[in-house]
C-alpha cells in the first residue's frame, strides 16, 4: 500500500507537523500570550511551553475560576462580569473546536501524539502490548476524566477563588499535567520537573505530577494511550461534541454483530462503536476522531468520518485489505526482531 | 564598571520607587508565589483594576507618560512626589515613561507594568518596539505576561538610541541588595545578564515570596549632549531554591516503574 494512501501514515503526518508546529513555533507567532493562535486551544499544548505557539483552554479556565469567578462570589462582586472571561474563552474554544471537533486529540494534541510515539517504539522493541483493554477496566476508568475535570479544572480553582482552600489549589490540573513536563523538556527546560516543598499541596501535587509523566511514559509502551483515557480536555470534548463538523457516523450491517474488528483498532477501546447497531452518529465520548476503525472496518461505507455530513472518508473492503497487508508488515518489522512479540494476531495495533 | 555610567550617580537623577498603596501590590511584599504562568497573574498583579501610585524623587520638571499597549500616551502629573497611575481598563504590559531634558542632559527613566483591564488585543512587542524616549534600555523579551524577572535566571536586553542599537556601550546592573553587575552591547546593542541570586537569609526548600528592584542604566554622549537611561524592574527569588530536580528526577523514575509494572500486568491480564 502507498503510504500517501494510508490515513494513519497521513494522520502522523499532520500530528508530527502540529506537535512541531505547537510546541516550538511561538518563533512563527511571538513571544507574548497575546501573539499566541487562540489561548484556547482544544488540546494540551502547554501555556508553560515559553516557545509554544498556543495554549491549552485548562489554563484560562482554570486561572479565571480562581481569579475571576471565584473571587467575585467570595467579594459579592457582579457574577456576570466575574464570569464573562471564561465566557469567552469558552466561545473561542468552540469556534476552534466546531471546526475540527476531537480530532484535536487524535490529530492535533502534542500529548496525544507523544502517547502514540511511545507505543510505536514498545512495537519496534518488539514488546509485549495489550490489544484492549478488559471491558470491565475500560468502564472503571472512563469517569476519571470527568472527576478531573470537574475537580481539578473548575472545582478546587474556584474554590481557591472563593478563598476556601488556599492559592496553591488555584492551578491543581496544570500542576499534574504531563504536558507541562513533556513539552519543557521538548524545549531542553528541565524547570518543570520538579517537587515542590512550598506547602503540602504543592509538594503532593507536584510528587504526583512526575509520577503520572514517569507511568504514562513507560504504559504507552504497551497500553495505547494511557494518559488520554483520564484525560479532563476528552471529557471537556465530550461535552460540546455534538456542535462539531466532523463526526464518525455508523450504517449497521447485520455482519457487524459477528465482526468487532472496528473495536479492536480503536486506540480507546471503544467497543460500543462495534456494539451500536441504532444511532448513526458514534462518536462517543472517548473518541479521538483517528479514523482507526474506519481504516479497519471491512465492509463498504458501514463507518464513515463525516464532515458537516459529507463523507470524507469511508470504509471501503479494498481499502481494508491493502491496510491490513501493510499492518502485517509493520507489526512483523522490529528493530529487535522479535517478531513474536506484539500484540500481531489481529494486525490493527498502530501505526 | 563604566565611568561615565557611575559618575551619573552624581548628577541630577530621579529616584522612582514603587509604593505599596495595597499590601502585596507591585512591592517587594508579595501576598503569593505561585510560578505558573497565569496563575501567578493573580498575585504579581494582584488583579487590581484600580489606581496605582509611585513615588518618584527629584522629579523637578519631568515630563510622565503612561503608555498604553496600543501605543496611546497618558500624561500624568506628579503631586507631592506621588504619581498616581489611573486604571486604564486595558490589560497587558505598560510602559511608565518619565524624561527630563536639562539642554545638556537627557534623562530616562522607564518601567514597564502589567495593569488590568479587557483583552488589549496588543502584543507587547509593539511597546518594546516603539520607540519611548530617544535613549532607552529596552527588555527583549520583557517577561512574558503573568511571569517574572526572577534570581539567577539570565535575561536580554537591547540599548537603543533613536531606535537604532547602540554596539559597544556599558550597561551596568544595580539590584536593591547592592549587587553590581556589568556588561557590554554587541553589535545589535544586546546585553545579557544573570540577575543576582542575592536574597538575604534564603532558606533552601522554603517558598520565599520575597521581590526586589534592580535598574539597568546605560550613558551615552551625542552631539554634546549627555544621555542617560535607566530600566527599572523587580524580580524575585528564584524558585529553584525551594523546587528539587533530583527529587522530580527520581519521582518520575518511580512512576517509570510503576507504569512498566501495570504495563506487564495489563499484558497478562489481557491474554
Ligand atoms: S499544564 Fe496542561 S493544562 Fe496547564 S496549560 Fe499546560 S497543557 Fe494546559
Ligand atoms: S485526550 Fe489525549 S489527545 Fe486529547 S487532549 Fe488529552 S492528551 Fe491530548
Amino acid at each position: 500500500m502507498s503510504p500517501w494512501k494510508n490515513v494513519s501514515v497521513l494522520r502522523k503526518l499532520v500530528q508530527l507537523g502540529a506537535f512541531l508546529f505547537l510546541v516550538y513555533g511561538g518563533s512563527l507567532t511571538g513571544y507574548y500570550l497575546e501573539d499566541k493562535l487562540s489561548g484556547a486551544l482544544p488540546a494540551l499544548s502547554c501555556a508553560y511551553d515559553m516557545q509554544g505557539a498556543d495554549l491549552c483552554t485548562l489554563i484560562p479556565f482554570q486561572h479565571q475560576m480562581d481569579h475571576r469567578l471565584g473571587e467575585a462570589i467570595a467579594g459579592g462582586g457582579n457574577l456576570m462580569l466575574g464570569l464573562m472571561p471564561t465566557l469567552i474563552t469558552l466561545a473561542t474554544f468552540l469556534i476552534l473546536f466546531a471546526v475540527l471537533n476531537k480530532a484535536f486529540c487524535g490529530w492535533i494534541c502534542p500529548l496525544g501524539t507523544f502517547q502514540e510515539l511511545l507505543h510505536n517504539l514498545g512495537q519496534k522493541l518488539g514488546l509485549q502490548r495489550v490489544e484492549s483493554l478488559p471491558s470491565a477496566t475500560v468502564q472503571r476508568i472512563r469517569p476519571v476524566k470527568w472527576l478531573i475535570l470537574l475537580l481539578l479544572v473548575f472545582g478546587l480553582p474556584l474554590l481557591a477563588g472563593i478563598g476556601w482552600v488556599n492559592h496553591d489549589l488555584g492551578d491543581p490540573f496544570c500542576k499534574i499535567c504531563p504536558s507541562r513536563i513533556l513539552t519543557t523538556l521538548a524545549n531542553a527546560e528541565s524547570t518543570e520537573l520538579y517537587v515542590d516543598s512550598a506547602s503540602s499541596s504543592t509538594l503532593v501535587l507536584s510528587i504526583l505530577a512526575n509520577l503520572l509523566f514517569g507511568v504514562m511514559i513507560t504504559l504507552a509502551l504497551t497500553v495505547r494511550q494511557p494518559f488520554c483515557r483520564i484525560c479532563p480536555m476528552l471529557a471537556l470534548h465530550a461535552v460540546f461534541r455534538k456542535l462539531g463538523m466532523p463526526r464518525l457516523v455508523k450504517h449497521a450491517v447485520p455482519r457487524c454483530d459477528r465482526c468487532g474488528l472496528c473495536a479492536k483498532a480503536c486506540p480507546m477501546d471503544i467497543r460500543e462503536i462495534h456494539s451500536e447497531m441504532q444511532k448513526r452518529d458514534v462518536t462517543f465520548e472517548d473518541c479521538t476522531l483517528c479514523g482507526r476503525c474506519v481504516e479497519f472496518c471491512p465492509d463498504k461505507e458501514v463507518l464513515q468520518l463525516r464532515y458537516l455530513g459529507f463523507p470524507v472518508f469511508s470504509a471501503d473492503p479494498a481499502y481494508f485489505k491493502q491496510r491490513k497487508q501493510a499492518q502485517r508488515h509493520w507489526e512483523n518489522t522490529t528493530l529487535l526482531d522479535r517478531r513474536k512479540s506484539g500484540t500481531g494476531k489481529a494486525g490493527i495495533t498502530p501505526p | 564598571m563604566h565611568n561615565s555610567v557611575s559618575a551619573a550617580g552624581a548628577m541630577l537623577l530621579l529616584a522612582l520607587a514603587l509604593t505599596a498603596p495595597q499590601p502585596g501590590a507591585q512591592s517587594g511584599a508579595l501576598q503569593n508565589d505561585n510560578h505558573t504562568p497565569l496563575a501567578a497573574a493573580g498575585q504579581a498583579h494582584s488583579h487590581r483594576r484600580g489606581a496605582m501610585k509611585l513615588l518618584l524623587e527629584n522629579a523637578e520638571g519631568a515630563q510622565i507618560n503612561l503608555w498604553k499597549p496600543d501605543l496611546t500616551r497618558l500624561p500624568l502629573t506628579i503631586e507631592h512626589g506621588i504619581v498616581t497611575l489611573p486604571a486604564t481598563g486595558v490589560d497587558n504590559y505598560h510602559a511608565l515613561v518619565i524624561e527630563r531634558d536639562w539642554g545638556y542632559l537627557h534623562e530616562t527613566l522607564i518601567r514597564y507594568l502589567y495593569l488590568h483591564g479587557k483583552p488589549s488585543g496588543h502584543s507587547t512587542s509593539e511597546l518594546t518596539a516603539a520607540e519611548k524616549s530617544s535613549f532607552e534600555i529596552v527588555p527583549d523579551p520583557v517577561p512574558r505576561e503573568h511571569q517574572h524577572y526572577r534570581s539567577d535566571q539570565q535575561w536580554r536586553f537591547q540599548v537603543r538610541f533613536k531606535g537604532a542599537p547602540v554596539a559597544h556601550l556599558p550597561v551596568e546592573l544595580l539590584s536593591s541588595y547592592g549587587s553590581r553587575l556589568s556588561a557590554v552591547s554587541d553589535e545589535r546593542g544586546l546585553v545579557e545578564l544573570r540577575l543576582p541570586d542575592d536574597f538575604p537569609q534564603i532558606e533552601t526548600g522554603r517558598r520565599d515570596r520575597r521581590g526586589a528592584e534592580f535598574t539597568l542604566s546605560a550613558e551615552l554622549s551625542k552631539g554634546g549632549i549627555t544621555y542617560q537611561t535607566r530600566l527599572y524592574a523587580e524580580y524575585r527569588v528564584n524558585p529553584s531554591h525551594w523546587h528539587s530536580l533530583e527529587l522530580g528526577i527520581l519521582a518520575g523514575g518511580i512512576g517509570m516503574l510503576a507504569g512498566g509494572l501495570i504495563g506487564r500486568l495489563a499484558v497478562r491480564s489481557s491474554r
